[in-house]
């Protein structure tokens, strides 16, 4: 029963954290509620016993990549943005059609999950209780997959060459302020 | 691990913080006099001179997203320093050495790239 | 999910003691100002505060009521919602990432078992950093919502700089996790009892003169971990958020009252949990050098008789020894804050990423290699 509680808890600040993020004028409340829904999602995946996924969700989304966009977002003088998103039929348009195609997400969900429920409950006596996530993803990851491992590697590599190209192609990094 | 305790906890502290918040304005009151000059930036004592168009140095976007990647490849060097010593012991452990050093060469390679390429030159 | 204890007994002793442990930090930032005051006087050669209260012990307690009663305003151009949640943001990570440290032995009375500390995070290591990551977070709000453009430059570098050096942080940890095998901190503490003795190319290398702990494995992990722990609470050496000459007071300058004690508590929340994972990691935890913890509660079971009697004995040692250490970093701290100078900014981004960056990456590669080699070969 307590389980039930928390994880409704949790569900329901995620959503609304969600929510918000559209649902702001001020695009640094946005931002920030999406912190609260990466940190909510970490929260989850405790919930489904992902301990170390969990752990790594609030590193890399919640610590690295949110801190990213704030500071962007701090850098920027906002008003001209604020002005444009808060009045005129466009913005109240973009504001309902995001709500329609949050609702049809859900109904689908709600139709599909019903399905995949009764599928997975032939399935789910005879699989085996989770003992030690780690391992499983130690094993994918440096056992099995090696070759896309490695290619992340270069693809995070490609990547870093590639900011640093684009920083420099207007001025670059050693822009005078 | 405890979630609801860790909940509980985090909302705790952040009641504590608004009580003491609202302690904070009970003794000491609201602004009461206020001046123009008091609402004002402090600004070593001079009258706030706003340049239009200040811009904003690239350093910071960059020391991010390099940030993001090498976290990343750190997050990937996690499990596999866990399960070093029980791969080793499993008759794994050259495979799996050999991987890693691999992931950790073009790691060292792109820190040497970018420290090369003066990326991240504070002046 | 909620297992904070089977009994409602033990729910309700486990969130008591998370509310005593998050106190006890609280409690602590005014005897750390104290110590930080007279410390720094002696330092610098001249009498710190003592007027008040024997020792000037009761200035801390003068200074909060000072900081009170002061008024309460939000800057013109500020947005007042991020400007008060900031400060009450600056104290959930630092408490939360402290309660998963442990800091005694556990305390067993009848059937139930009680840890001392916050809570038990089996994955201990990922929390933390977890948690401290999100500590970059207050110091954009507080910089931004100030609404001034001085905040937000010292908001930005301060940010900046947090971000460097958590990849020291981070990569430092790599090398202990490969040595203990494990996330969990108590496990880490157990394994670092008795004597040093390891396998090295299959012969045993025992020592009667050395304890079992973490720094004689890891000297240079240890190091670069105190140095990047150093920058993660914008303490000096690394205090350029904060500098005291060059951006007033950096993020916290249009902060006034009580607010601004929060942020004191959030730093030095992060020194402490600095000091408890080099007292975890490298030291020993809360074990005494040279015996064991089992050693240790045999002696009072033999001693006293009654096991209770040598559980909370036995615990009560080990809290001791825990503090001992604990207290000895925070003084570390402390000094070295009144000693050294504080480092430009372009030095400190490139101590961060050209100088402790690869040390750390090499700190891994060697204890990969002399793992993987002394285990595959021997001579």
């Amino acid at each position: 029963m307590v389980d039930a509680f928390l994880f409704w808890f949790l569900a329901i600040v995620t959503v609304l954290a969600g929510l918000s993020v559209v649902l702001m004028t001020n695009p640094i409340y946005s931002a920030l509620s999406l912190v609260m829904t990466m940190v909510g999602v970490a929260a989850l995946f405790v919930t489904l016993e992902a301990y170390f996924l969990a752990g790594v969700q609030l590193i890399v989304y919640a610590g690295a990549v949110m801190v990213l966009f704030v500071m962007v977002l701090m850098l920027f003088d906002l008003k001209h943005e604020l002005q444009a998103f808060t009045r005129g039929k466009i913005t109240g348009g973009v504001k309902i059609a995001s709500v329609g195609i949050i609702a049809g997400l859900v109904v689908g969900a709600i139709t599909l999950g019903t399905k995949a429920l009764e599928l997975s409950k032939a399935g789910a006596e005879t699989s085996k209780p989770v003992v030690d996530s780690t391992k499983a993803l130690a094993e994918n990851l440096f056992l099995k997959n090696v070759f896309g491992f490695e290619a992340l590697g270069v693809v995070l590599l490609v990547i870093a060459v590639g900011t640093v190209a684009l920083s420099r192609t207007k001025g670059g990094t050693h822009a005078r302020d | 691990m405890p979630l609801g305790g860790v909940i509980f906890i985090t909302l705790f502290i952040a009641v504590f913080g608004v009580i003491l918040i609202f302690l904070a304005r009970a003794t000491g009151g609201k602004a009461k006099r206020t001046n123009q000059a008091k609402m004002e930036i402090y600004e070593c004592g001079i009258p706030e001179q706003e340049k239009k168009d200040t811009k904003i140095s690239v350093k910071f976007y960059l020391t991010a997203i390099l940030f993001i990647l090498f976290d990343i490849e750190i997050i990937f060097m996690y499990p596999w320093a866990v399960h070093f010593k029980e791969f080793i012991a499993n008759s794994y452990g050259p495979f799996v050495f050999i991987s890693m050093m691999v992931f950790l060469a073009i790691f060292i390679f792109g820190l040497w790239w970018e420290i090369k390429s003066k990326a991240l030159e504070w002046d | 999910m909620m297992n904070m204890g089977s009994t409602p007994f033990e729910i309700t002793v486990n969130i008591i003691k998370t509310v005593l442990v998050f106190l006890m930090m609280v409690q602590l930032v005014p005897i750390l100002v104290w110590v930080e005051r007279r410390g720094s006087a002696f330092i610098q050669n001249r009498f710190g505060p003592n007027r008040i209260g024997p020792l000037g012990l009761m200035q801390l307690l003068a200074d909060a009521v000072k900081f009170l009663t002061k008024e309460d305003f939000v800057p013109d151009k500020g947005n007042k919602y991020l400007f008060y949640a900031a400060p009450v943001f600056a104290l959930i990570p630092a408490a939360i990432a402290y309660m998963a440290i442990p800091m005694s032995t556990p305390l067993i009375i009848g059937d139930s078992k009680f840890l001392i500390q916050g809570f038990e995070i089996n994955v201990g290591i990922v929390f933390i950093l977890g948690i401290s990551s999100l500590a970059a977070y207050t110091i954009l709000m507080a910089g931004w919502g100030s609404g001034s453009k001085f905040s937000l430059m010292g908001a930005m570098r301060a940010s900046a700089q947090i971000i460097s050096y958590e990849l020291a942080l981070g990569l430092s940890i790599v090398g202990v996790i490969m040595t203990y095998g494990t996330f969990n901190l108590t496990d880490i503490i157990q394994a670092q009892q008795g004597h040093l003795s390891f396998s090295f190319f299959s012969h045993q290398i025992e020592s009667a003169f050395l304890p079992n702990w973490g720094i004689f494995y890891q000297p240079l992990g240890a190091i670069i971990f105190l140095a990047a722990t150093f920058a993660e609470s914008n303490r000096l050496p690394f205090d350029l958020a904060e500098g005291e000459a060059e951006l007033v007071a950096g993020f916290h300058t249009e902060y006034g009252g009580f607010k601004m004690l929060m942020f004191f508590i959030g730093e030095y929340g992060h020194m402490m949990i600095a000091s408890g994972l080099m007292a975890t990691f490298f030291f020993g935890g809360y074990g005494i050098p040279y015996v064991t913890t089992k050693e240790v509660y045999e002696f009072f079971l033999s001693s006293t008789g009654v096991e209770t009697t040598a559980h909370v004995l036995n615990t009560l040692v080990h809290f001791l020894s825990y503090n001992i250490k604990f207290i000895f970093f925070l003084w570390f701290f402390i000094h070295v804050r009144w000693t050294l100078p504080r480092f430009r900014y372009d030095q400190l981004m490139d101590l961060g990423w050209k100088t402790m960056l690869p040390w750390a990456l090499a700190n891994t590669i060697v204890t990969a290699i002399i793992i993987f080699a002394s285990a595959q070969f021997s001579f």
